[in-house]
């Protein structure tokens, strides 16, 4: 097997007396696009800063090909950066700015400077462009710019720093795809920070989540989705209702619980079952939007009454009260969805679309 | 509703700016006027700056002060510049001491530095003229200088400097490629200001002028023990319109910097 491009060996990092990074321990491999997704303040960009080698880290170890980078000044790694706000060289133009890496390098005559500044213009569609200074470029123009500066410079990691939290949302998206297009076009290794879990979703081949300094979990995006390994993932990942349960009977990944009145059967992925024990109570998570609401009697189902339908374009967004519980369903619009407020109804969802995790970090009020 | 307090507004600004302006318009109006007296106003002339340039004193000290002035500036901008770069550098503790350090001649009172700087040019066998000059008005053009590259310094996005470093520039293509052009407005601004400074100072020449080699104010200051002739007052002219001229480039330096860099 080759070995991992990059290898992060128990990375701890402290500002103070505060413990930002702990224990970071992962691999990164040739080609792939990683994203690093959390909350503000989890760490991430900290993460990404101390790969650059803009931040030193206070214990741990980063090797690069096989040989640590960890005493390296960030002009000497072979990693390059698209920083947050671009922070292209205002007093430099265009061309001058992606120009910029190569020539404090002095890896190459300015004749060749020109081809290849001119092909990673290209690459990133920014050709005839050359001559505009930072200021009279938009958002979305300023950031292929950047990436072409980093690009130029043929580094081992790319690492992009929430490059399009500036952008609008229409921008963003179209910008989401375009990401991905260049990095397979590039065939370079990016790392991504977000704490958007769509663009991550989206973009990535696999995800590592972080929250308070520590890897949740590292996965691909289908995993990430579908089984998150605990309940900060399953709150964090897409919309989902958690509940309270009471777990009544367990038999390997089969579980029979009770939510209010209601008694269900549930089949569940096997390691994130692992703990609930019969008589425990455990967290239910369920995909709001892989749920169901039904006005006939269905079986291994919640029922409850309509509180509220809101109608949001194609999407149906009701609140169910079972038993004093609030469930969230959302729907896409069909024939079937013709239930009032204050119908009796069920509902169901589909097998992976739910999780049962162990209580351990439940916090009550906090988790919504 | 509001135009009776802006009136008022611009009344109140218009009687200041005519309070603090009627002295200096009326130095340039009598350096016009044909009688050699204040009291009365006798014709339009330009006779006094006819005698003005024919005098041969004045031509050599202005050269004099012109020569003082711009080694001032040059010699501050690149000891200000890099005092403010290496400020940037160390941590907030040092700055801050740093700072005090580099303010403190702008708050020693002139006739005490005086003192102390012919005491120490003295000592050192320095001979008095265009040397000490140009050291002691370097002395208080520096933090000049110092204050208004820092402030440009603090302006600056550090991330530009961490991408410099990034896309492989070491510290000192970092201070040529990026620190120097992004700050030198500002370097431009605070030189234009030190000659100003430095044209203008009359205490500290006084203290450091040598037998051949004062100043225009010094000497100006001489003349005025005589009498005031209204040849000093073509002479005043002449530097307010110098003065007026240079503070206009200053601004259109920082103007022109704010409109490029504006996002």
């Amino acid at each position: 097997m080759q070995e991992p491009l990059l290898q992060l060996k128990k990375l701890n990092k402290y500002y103070g007396s505060s413990h930002i990074l702990k224990d970071i321990t992962f691999d990164i491999n040739y080609g792939e696009f990683l994203t690093l997704l959390g909350p503000s303040g989890c760490g991430k960009t900290t993460l990404l800063r101390c790969i650059a080698g803009l931040e030193a880290i206070d214990s741990g170890d980063i090797l690069l090909n096989g040989a640590s980078i960890k005493d390296l000044a960030p002009n000497k790694r072979n990693i390059n950066t698209v920083f947050q706000n671009y922070a292209l060289f205002p007093h430099l133009n265009v061309y001058d700015n992606v120009a910029y890496g190569p020539r404090v390098k002095k890896s190459m005559s300015e004749k060749e400077l020109k081809t290849r500044v001119a092909d990673f213009l290209e690459l990133v569609q920014m050709s005839g462009y050359e001559k505009r200074m930072p200021h009279q470029l938009s958002g979305g123009q300023r950031q292929r710019i950047a990436i072409a500066r980093a690009l130029i410079n043929e580094p081992d990691i790319l690492l992009l720093d929430e490059p399009l939290g500036a952008l609008d949302l229409k921008l963003r998206k179209y910008m989401q795809t375009e990401l991905a297009h260049l990095q397979k076009k590039a065939k370079t290794t990016f790392v991504y920070v977000t704490h958007d879990q769509e663009e991550a979703l989206n973009m990535s081949d696999r995800i590592v989540v972080i929250n308070k300094g520590e890897i949740q979990q590292l996965g691909n995006p289908r995993e990430i989705y579908n089984n998150p390994k605990n309940l900060f993932v399953a709150d964090f990942i897409g919309d989902r209702n958690i509940k309270k349960v009471k777990v009544l009977e367990k038999n390997n990944n089969y579980f029979r619980i009770k939510l209010g009145s209601s008694i269900i059967d549930i089949k569940c992925s096997d390691y994130a079952g692992g703990g609930c024990n019969p008589g425990e109570t455990a967290i239910l998570a369920i995909h709001m939007d892989k749920m169901k609401i039904s006005c006939t009697e269905i079986p291994n189902s919640f029922s409850g009454e309509v509180m509220s339908v809101h109608y949001a374009g194609s999407q149906i967004r009701s609140e169910v009260n079972v038993d004093g519980e609030i469930v969230t369903v959302i729907e896409y619009q069909n024939n079937n969805s013709d239930y009032n407020i204050g119908d009796k109804v069920y509902i169901s969802w589909e097998e992976s679309g739910a999780v049962l995790l162990p209580l351990e970090d439940y916090v009550e009020g906090s988790n919504v | 509703m509001n135009t009776k307090p802006k009136r008022l507004r611009t009344f109140y600004l218009s009687l200041f700016f005519v309070i603090l302006y009627i002295p200096v318009l009326s130095v340039i109006l009598y350096s016009f006027n044909q009688s050699p007296s204040t009291a009365q106003w006798t014709g339009f002339t330009l006779d006094w700056y006819k005698e003005l340039f024919n005098d041969r004193v004045i031509a050599e000290v202005f050269k004099i002060s012109i020569v003082v002035a711009f080694l001032t500036s040059i010699l501050s901008a690149i000891l200000g510049t890099a005092a403010a770069i290496v400020a940037l550098h160390v941590t907030k503790g040092m700055e801050k001491k740093i700072n005090t350090v580099m303010i403190l001649p702008l708050l020693i009172p002139e006739v005490a530095l005086g003192v102390s700087l012919l005491l120490f040019f003295s000592a050192l066998k320095l001979p008095f003229g265009y040397l000490t000059l140009v050291l002691s008005h370097s002395l208080f053009c520096v933090p000049y200088v110092y204050i208004m590259v820092q402030l440009r310094l603090k302006e600056i996005d550090i991330s530009i400097i961490e991408a410099a470093k990034d896309l492989g520039a070491g510290t000192g293509q970092i201070i040529k490629t990026i620190i120097l052009p992004l700050v030198m407005p500002s370097i431009l601004t605070a030189s234009l200001l030190a000659i100003a400074i430095s044209l203008d100072d009359v205490v500290i020449s006084t203290y450091m002028a040598g037998p051949t080699s004062t100043t225009l104010p010094v000497h100006i200051f001489s003349m005025m023990r005589v009498g005031v002739t209204p040849k000093i007052n073509a002479l005043c002219t002449l530097i307010l319109v110098g003065t007026f001229f240079i503070v206009g480039l200053s601004q259109l330096i920082s103007k022109t910097r704010k409109q490029k860099e504006e996002f």
